[in-house]
């Protein structure tokens, strides 16, 4: 069941089919919920939903619900229940005192942005949208931090931010829709991991809603703060199963004078990962560090026409900030780098405009491969970064293996690549040619070292090869860590944290 | 084929094989996504979305509501369930979404997979307001502009530019639009005298835009090849949407808005254009544009008119310039209090900027800006671009 990924005999894998709506599956027009262990979403249960947010946030006809059944993961669908759209902390914790009493599956969902399948209502039940939550509450320059709202985009707060000079530094490719509290709950990444950090290094404190309904402050306006196990990062990067965020206070950092940025290009993508290291090795710890293999090079070229070398092996993408004359000099100074590992050409963008050319090539890589066919399937794994272009070997041989292609890119200063393989829809077993070709490259990345996700979580759609990721022991400390937060196993079942014991009656979320 | 038929299980699978993917095989479904049994749609339109909800942020119903049925990637959703039969034919949230759109197309602009939302709009209307379907007022409107005798009959009261004699393909010819020559007479008048050389003749019917947005793009691609015929050569029009529906049907070397065609041949000023300040000096007029969604987003026309104005009077850009008015064809007639909703922000905004003029490049957009305004006793005066041109010539 696992795939190709051994998985620990003693723990059975969450199914998603155990939950209410097993029988249900494929004939979406009755929808029931029949199986032991969930409550049902009859008309009571609506009538409260109702009472608690308001008749028009509260959704159950058939196409209304047909709109959330996904996400922004391709081959994953499935419809919930009732979506209900809240407008305030409370009207969050009366929903989730409702469904841990009448025992409801709930999935908290922001803009549905995700690539692992996190807000799929797998078990049917209540969607909690929280984009109405769009108030960004303060930008505080004195204090250097920001609070607002889960529902504000990732981009309203860097430009509220921008607006008195600082900056918001997670910027996942997906910011002008992923909603904070989404970037909280997925831990996003983005372009500047290496030298800044990830979501969780701008999280102070979190306000979230619990299962059970009661309402914690975790954190503060404090930069440090040791009172208690740390509740904040334990939430960053939970995807929603261990307690709505409905608040969200962030650091921010001085807007740097400067950003320059160049681009370098190799034979191959080996060159280009040793590259890596030696710019790293040189000093320097860039702000920006992304690769792109031939066939991304190729499809950003047809998309975007930003006349990249279409002939290169690999592109990497080199950038920093700060004060104009230092970043001049690392500019410089990893352009030398590149030169030494055998870079066919390197340019330096001489104007931001064209910086952010650059950058842009880097960020439609996605949606460049995407054009190729009507399925691309991304993955995300990571690795040792010194294992970079070793691991893109790995990938290569495995796609060639299973007759698929396979798209590279990635955050090399991160070890994140992101393997997209492109799906020929002629072609009968692409899909299960795919899926093997998934579960090998997970392989291949634990064996390096690596993880089977480095920025774009676990969801539905990675949780039958967390086993092998993490362990038996791992994996039953998690769960035990998500009966704390969620004794009724409420929160996004069928996500990291849920597991099913033999023998439990169908008994989900324990 | 009856309702029952088309609720039965999809005659194709979908485009890949759910079981390979699922974790249980069969227990996680692939959703509808490549998924065609009732041939409503283009397939390879429909199958291009990702699901990125890129869309998302710039969608003004969305804007309204924050709900992912509003969105554009909600709606693509929604028609694949509709094409795939998981949905009712005339599900209630489908003739909801498939009418609160504003067909505006803001949503392509950002779309990284290229999706070309708009074809797939006017296929979903034209199911969703198939006959015995839909608003009746839209069956209404379809039945009017068609009526080539009430577009005559228009011209005897309200005196809009039209030229009698022969109709050459050498001269460009003003198109006269339906609702501009009975709405805004004096628009069509300052197009003929702005255009060296042009006509306006007096034969020719409506374009069809309205046709295909209101559930008919067969009747309107008819209609835009019959003005073709009627107008031979290139046609100048003053509507953005006429402009993005003709130019779709008849090549976009046949069709030029007016904004283009005046910057492309070099239109020049005899001056600018000067008011009294509230200091009793001369000051250069204020204005601010808004844009016609599909002038912008289908034929990629938005600096043409900036640069016009810039060249007669001190132009401010409103923030929300690219984003829908509300007006969206006939939607301000179908959808009176969302109209409203879109409009109010936008009216706020203009307010602020303190200019004299807003200006559209549209005949609807006109008509919305100037009910809107009027409601208000807004100080701001809502004109077309060439009027505003013409007094500057
Ligand atoms: C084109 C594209 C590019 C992308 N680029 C990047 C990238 O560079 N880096 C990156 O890391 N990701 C990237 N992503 C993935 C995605 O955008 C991120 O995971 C993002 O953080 C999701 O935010 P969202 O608001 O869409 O959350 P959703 O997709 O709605 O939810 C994601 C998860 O968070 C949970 N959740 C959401 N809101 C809350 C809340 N208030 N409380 C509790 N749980 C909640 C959900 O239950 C779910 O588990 C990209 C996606 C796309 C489509
Ligand atoms: S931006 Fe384009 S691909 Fe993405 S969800 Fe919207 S329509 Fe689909
Ligand atoms: S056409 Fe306009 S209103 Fe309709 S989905 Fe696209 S952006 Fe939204």
């Amino acid at each position: 069941m696992a795939l190709s990924v051994k998985a620990p005999t003693e723990l059975r894998l969450p199914v998603p089919g155990d939950g209410p709506r097993a029988a249900v599956r494929g004939s979406d027009s009755v929808r029931r919920m029949d199986a032991p262990g969930w409550g049902m979403v009859d008309d009571g249960v609506v009538a409260r939903l109702r009472a608690i947010v308001g008749a028009e946030h509260v959704k159950v006809d058939d196409g209304a619900v047909a709109a959330f059944a996904r996400d922004a993961t391709p081959l994953y669908a499935a419809r919930p229940d009732v979506v209900v759209l809240p407008g305030s902390t409370e009207e969050v914790a009366a929903v989730m005192r409702l469904a841990t009493s009448e025992r409801l599956p709930v999935v908290p969902r922001g803009a549905g942005s995700n690539l692992s399948a996190a807000t799929l209502a797998d078990a049917g039940g209540i969607v909690v949208v929280l984009t109405r939550l769009d108030r960004i509450v303060e930008v505080d320059g004195d204090e250097l931090l920001a609070v607002v709202q889960t529902g504000v985009t990732t981009s309203a707060l860097a430009s509220a931010a921008a607006a008195r000079g600082l900056l918001y530094v997670p910027d996942p490719g997906s910011k002008t829709v992923s909603t904070v509290g989404g970037n909280v709950a997925t831990c996003a990444g983005g372009l500047r991991g290496l030298k800044y950090g990830v979501t969780r290094n701008y999280v102070l404190g979190l306000e979230a809603v619990l299962a059970t309904g009661e309402v914690v402050r975790t954190g503060g306006r404090l930069w440090k703060d040791v009172a208690g196990y740390d509740l904040t990062r334990l939430l960053t990067g939970s995807e929603g199963t261990l307690a709505v965020i409905t608040e969200v206070t962030v650091a921010l950092v001085p807007m740097p004078p400067a950003t320059g940025t160049g681009v370098a290009y190799f034979a191959s993508l080996a060159d280009a990962g040793r590259a890596v290291a030696r710019i790293i090795a040189d000093g320097v710890v860039p702000a920006t560090l992304e690769f792109l293999d031939r066939k991304c090079i190729n499809a950003v070229e047809d998309f975007a026409g930003l006349g990249l070398d279409r002939d290169a092996g690999a592109l990497l993408l080199f950038g920093d900030d700060g004060a104009s004359d230092l970043v001049e000099q690392n500019l410089s100074r990893m352009a030398r780098s590149c030169e030494k590992e055998g870079a066919t050409g390197v340019t330096m963008a001489r104007e931001v405009a064209e910086s952010e050319a650059l950058l842009a090539a880097r960020r439609c890589a996605l949606p460049a491969l995407a054009r190729l066919a009507p399925v691309t399937v991304l993955e995300d794994v990571g690795v040792p970064r010194p294992r970079i272009a070793e691991m893109v070997d790995r990938i290569d041989a495995i796609a060639a293996r299973h007759g698929v292609t396979v798209a590279t890119f990635g955050h090399a200063g991160d070890g994140n690549l992101h393997p997209t393989a492109v799906l020929d829809p002629a072609d009968e077993d692409a899909a299960a040619r795919t899926k093997a070709v998934i579960g090998d490259i997970f392989d291949a990345a634990i064996e390096l070292g690596g993880t089977i996700t480095g920025e774009h979580g676990v969801g539905a759609a990675k949780l039958p090869w967390l086993p092998a990721r993490l362990g038996a022991e791992q994996m039953a400390l998690l769960s035990r860590i998500k009966t704390a937060f969620d004794p009724a196993g409420v929160l996004n079942p069928g996500k990291t944290g849920s597991v099913f014991e033999p023998g439990d009656d169908g008994e989900v979320g324990r | 084929m009856t309702g029952d038929d088309e609720a039965a299980a999809p005659a194709s699978g979908p485009l890949l094989d759910p079981a390979a993917f699922a974790r249980v095989p069969g227990q996680v479904d692939t959703g509808d996504h490549g998924a065609h049994a009732r041939g409503i749609f283009d397939v390879e339109l429909l199958d291009r979305c990702i699901s990125c909800g890129f869309c998302l942020p710039v969608c003004p119903t969305y804007a309204l509501d924050k709900d992912e049925q509003s969105s554009p990637r909600g709606r693509i959703t929604l028609m694949r369930a509709l094409e795939s039969g998981r949905l009712e034919p005339d599900d209630p949230v489908l003739q909801h979404e498939a009418s609160y759109c504003l067909g505006c197309r803001a949503c392509e602009t950002v779309c990284p997979a290229g999706v070309e939302y708009g074809p797939m709009l006017e296929q979903w209307r034209d199911h969703q307001w198939r006959a015995g379907h839909g608003p009746r007022l839209a069956r209404w409107l379809r039945w009017a502009v068609e009526r080539r005798a009430m577009l005559r009959l228009s011209g005897l009261v309200r005196r809009f530019a039209r030229t009698r004699g022969p109709v050459s393909d050498a001269s460009p010819h003003v198109m006269l639009g339906c609702a501009e020559r009975a709405l805004f007479p004096s628009v069509s008048r300052a197009a003929v005298s702005l255009v060296p050389g042009a006509d306006a003749p007096a034969e020719q019917g409506c374009c069809g835009a309205l046709h295909a947005h209101n559930g008919d793009s067969a009747g309107g691609r008819a209609m835009a090849e019959r003005l073709g015929q009627d107008l031979p050569g290139t046609i100048v029009t003053t509507s953005g949407g006429c402009a993005a529906h003709v130019a779709e049907h008849l090549g976009r070397d046949r069709v030029a808005e007016i904004s283009d065609y005046l910057t492309r041949t070099g239109w020049a000023p005899a001056g600018r254009l000067m008011t009294t300040g509230a200091d009793g000096k001369p000051r250069p007029v204020r204005v601010s544009l808004q844009d016609s969604c599909h002038l912008r987003n289908g034929l990629g026309v938005s600096g043409q008119p900036r640069e016009l104005l810039e060249r007669i009077a001190e132009y401010v850009e409103a923030p929300s310039a690219a984003s829908c008015c509300g007006a969206a064809g006939s939607y301000s007639m179908l959808r009176p209090r969302d109209s409203k909703r879109v409009l109010a922000p936008k009216l706020d905004e203009i307010e602020q900027l303190g200019v004299d003029y807003v200006v559209a490049v549209n005949p609807g957009c006109l008509l919305q800006l100037k009910q809107g305004l009027l409601a208000r006793r807004s100080r701001v005066k809502a004109v077309h671009l060439v009027e505003l041109l013409i007094r500057a010539a």
